[in-house]
């Protein structure tokens, strides 16, 4: 029996392809939180961010098998989010945002988790306010911890914009985070 | 993470699995994506032969006809088959359209793609028009009463002007 973990994303999708649909779930577990976080970032809203993913996991699945497993599963499944995050935000564009508050989980340290949360929540904050070709680079690169040739095939942009995106959003953020 | 999106998250795979174990969602079959390829690949080739045929049936008749010929500006304009240009104009476009698809758009500067692209089908539509091919298929060929067409409804306005009309 093989280790369902030890297959590269490639093998997974190859059996969900053609002997276990179910398998699929494998592919789920090892993305949701990722993109979860990825498309919170761009909706500035966890719910909307998780709405985005739903629909990008379905819409990955129905067209599994345009998928060239040459190429990096991971950029292809960004790259699905990514519109489907575009395409709410076109469809929502006269829509008011709403506010991003993160709710705090029950820990032990208190001071601890509320300094982290004011870290994050600042952050947050920076980041909201960050016009969205600056933002999606940036936590792609930093967050997501992807390479320029990565968020290059996920925007499809060149990986020369990549980098100057990327340097132009450090600038803008510092100048946000600064100003607080 | 916060508790409701810890939730949503546990709800996630659970909702896309029984998605998927209760058939409201399928993978698409290969012959879809092959189809789509091959469809996007013909609309390519379509569209560029498209541009440059309409675009080697501009220069010829500019040539043939003007615009600093025998014909004022005036009466180029009003009889002019405008719809030629138009359509080889289309084309390009729908050309550079289906040049996005392909991943070479975005990996290299996508103007030069677009500069090159317009510039080639310039070029291809100037050689055949030099090489003397408008003038064979407009005698000859399968084409011959679309050139007759085209190029007669410039022919009629030609000779209303040379008797002082319009």
């Amino acid at each position: 029996m093989v280790d369902i973990s030890t297959l590269s994303d490639s093998d997974v999708v190859a059996i969900v392809r053609t002997k276990d649909k179910e398998l699929y779930a494998e592919i789920i577990k090892r993305y949701q939180k990722k993109l979860l976080r990825y498309a919170s970032y761009i909706m500035k809203d966890e719910h909307r961010g998780a709405d985005v993913v739903q629909e990008g996991f379905i819409k990955a699945y129905i067209n599994l098998n345009g998928f060239d497993t040459k190429k990096k599963f991971s950029s292809w499944i960004y790259r699905i989010v990514h519109n489907e995050a575009m395409n709410m935000l076109s469809k929502n564009k006269k829509q008011v945002p709403m506010n991003y508050e993160v709710e705090q989980d029950s820990g032990i340290d208190l001071e601890d988790d509320f300094i982290r949360t004011e870290i994050i929540n600042w952050t947050h904050h920076c980041l909201e306010q960050m016009p969205i070709i600056y933002r999606e680079p940036l936590s792609l690169f930093y967050l997501e911890e992807k390479s320029y040739e990565e968020i290059s095939d996920i925007l499809r942009i060149p990986v020369g914009t990549v980098g100057t995106r990327v340097n132009r959003a450090k600038g803008i953020m510092k100048k946000l985070c600064q100003k607080h | 993470m916060s508790k409701t999106l810890k939730t949503q998250v546990a709800d996630l795979e659970k909702t896309i699995i029984e998605k998927v174990k209760s058939n409201e969602i399928s993978i698409k079959p290969k012959w879809y994506f092959i189809a789509g390829s091959l469809f996007a690949f013909a609309g390519l080739v379509g569209f560029s032969i498209g541009a440059v045929f309409l675009t080697n049936l501009t220069l010829f008749l500019l040539r043939r006809h003007g615009p600093m010929g025998q014909w004022r500006l005036q009466q180029l304009l009003t009889s002019f088959p405008v719809w030629v240009p138009i359509l080889a104009v289309v084309g390009i476009v729908l050309g550079i359209a289906m040049l996005r698809k392909y991943d070479f758009s975005y990996k290299r500067n996508f103007w030069i793609i677009m500069l090159v692209f317009i510039l080639s089908i310039i070029l291809a539509a100037f050689v055949i028009d030099q090489l003397g091919l408008n003038d064979t298929w407009s005698r000859q060929g399968p084409i011959r009463r679309f050139y007759q067409q085209v190029g007669g409804k410039a022919d009629s306005t030609k000779r209303v002007s040379d008797y002082g009309g319009i």
